[in-house]
């Protein structure tokens, strides 16, 4: 089991990665799982010391999730990679790629959610 | 005076891997750097959703070739805790020596590349040449140069037989005196040190604000190796990170110049105290939780976030790798340097983009 899991609220989010920075934490980095029930799980892991400490929030798919980009600039990345492979609803990202970090236009929009539909008409390319 | 945009890479003579720079240049500086990836993107962590948790092994080896043993042993560590497994001593063991083999070759690769990309062919040559010694003693003790395939759930599929132990002994030992005479030129040489001495500076607060990892986080005077929370066998050897104060692209060099003898050191231990004994367990039923493992990867910190629901397939599989941690510290190292140091910097975090992409 995951040790130091603290569940909060979206709200929560921006206080507590400010409290973290605060504590001198490092950002290491977020984990996006989908629960298939229509929700999204996302860890932020922190390390001390060499000791995690991981926040839990639990958002439905289309959410809004602010990024913490501008707290832990190092966060960018993988708030990119959670918003394309996920389709996670993070907004202001410091850079944003809009979609196209790692795939391409023609790529399965969200690859990574445990239900894919694609729907192909008959006689449609 | 007016700017200038320059796409450095994909392909560029000194990226071993596609990652692309669009850098905004003025006059020779650098005004800033906005990296863009995705050319070697393969989707692992969704097929590992698609094996059974045994299988995903081989996969996760895949992920990068460099340190392809730490990636299994960082799966397999997670696994093991999450079903309460205690894996023989002498497994402990032998994953340290497969993994610090890993480190050795991983680091003269680089030091390799990097003498490479200031100009100094002999000197690849003479880190290449090296670095055979441990392709060598991986396929003679594995049968695979790169991808060895050794870890498995539950323990290692290969024993190392005495006397290939103290084959090993000689060849580290070999390896670390041919090191001793590269050593001087890459920490006393002028022209080398023109080129690495007070380039790209990394403050030790800057470092761990943008969560720099591994060498990049030890050159500028962090202590953080994993090793010292004692996973595998490591708690019962002597180990002492190697931290160096300045930050600077020198500094970097010169952790990971000292970290091949560290290795050579620790494999000399493990050999020295290695038991007797099983080398794995069997092991029954299937991962049900979450569990996060961490190895620490040539390269820095890997993370392997695991969640299991009874069955043989994984529910998740995710995989932070150090590249993906030290890009950040890149694009803040970029902005200020010059147009033909930027070759030299990027090298320096040691990127490996397939690591990265996944």
């Amino acid at each position: 089991m995951i040790e130091n899991v603290i569940e909060i609220s979206v709200d929560q989010l921006l206080i507590e990665v400010q409290n973290a920075m605060y504590d001198e934490y490092r950002f290491v980095t977020c984990t996006c799982v989908d629960t298939a029930d229509g929700k999204l799980d996302i860890y932020y892991h922190f390390d001390k010391k060499l000791v995690l400490k991981n926040l839990k929030i639990s958002v439905k798919k289309g959410d809004e999730v602010p990024s913490v980009s501008k707290i832990y600039f190092s966060a960018l990345l993988v708030e990119n990679e959670m918003k394309e492979l996920f389709g996670l609803n993070v907004t202001n990202i410091l850079i944003d790629y809009g979609g196209h970090m790692l795939l391409s236009d023609d790529e399965l929009t969200s690859p990574m959610l445990k239900q894919q539909i694609v729907i192909v008409q008959k006689g449609e390319e | 005076m007016s700017k200038t945009v320059i796409p450095f890479g994909p392909q560029h003579p000194v990226l071993p891997e596609p990652i692309h720079l669009k850098l905004v240049m003025q006059d020779e500086k650098v005004l800033e750097a906005i990296p863009a990836i995705g050319y070697v993107h393969r989707g692992l962590e969704k097929l590992t959703e698609t094996k059974e948790y045994t299988e995903n092994v081989f996969i996760v080896e895949r992920i990068c070739g460099i340190c392809s043993f730490m990636h299994a042993q960082a799966y397999c560590q997670g696994l093991e805790s999450l079903m309460g497994v205690q894996i023989p001593d002498r497994a402990k063991y032998l994953r340290v020596i497969w993994g610090e083999l890993h480190r050795i070759h991983s680091h003269l690769l680089w030091l390799g590349l990097l003498a490479d990309s200031f100009g100094f062919e002999s000197l690849f040559m003479q880190l290449w040449r090296n670095r055979e010694k441990v392709m060598d003693i991986m396929e003679e003790t594995a049968g695979s140069r790169i991808i060895i395939s050794t870890n498995q759930v539950g323990g290692t599929r290969r024993d190392i037989s005495k006397e290939l132990l103290i084959k090993i002994t000689i060849i580290v030992d070999e390896i670390k005196e041919d090191m001793r005479q590269v050593e001087k030129v890459f920490l006393k040489d002028y022209t080398v040190k023109h080129r690495l001495v007070g380039i790209g500076v990394l403050t030790s607060e800057k470092a761990y604000s943008l969560g720099a990892v591994g060498p990049m986080a030890r050159a500028s005077g962090i202590k953080m190796d994993l090793r010292m929370t004692g996973y595998a066998a490591y708690g019962e050897l002597d180990f002492e990170p190697v931290v160096e104060k300045d930050g600077d692209c020198y500094a970097r060099t010169s952790v990971r110049l000292k970290e091949v003898y560290q290795s050579v050191a620790l494999i000399k231990q493990a050999i020295a105290k290695m038991p007797a004994g099983e080398i794995s367990v069997p092991v029954k039923g299937n991962p049900t939780g979450e569990i996060i493992s961490r190895v620490e990867q040539p390269r820095g910190e890997v993370l392997y976030y695991m969640k299991g629901n009874g069955t043989k397939k994984l529910d998740r599989l995710r995989i932070r790798t150090p590249t993906f941690a030290n890009i950040p510290t890149l694009l803040q190292m970029l902005p200020g340097s010059q147009l033909a140091d930027v070759p030299v910097l990027i090298l320096t975090i040691d990127p490996c983009i397939s690591c990265t992409e996944r």
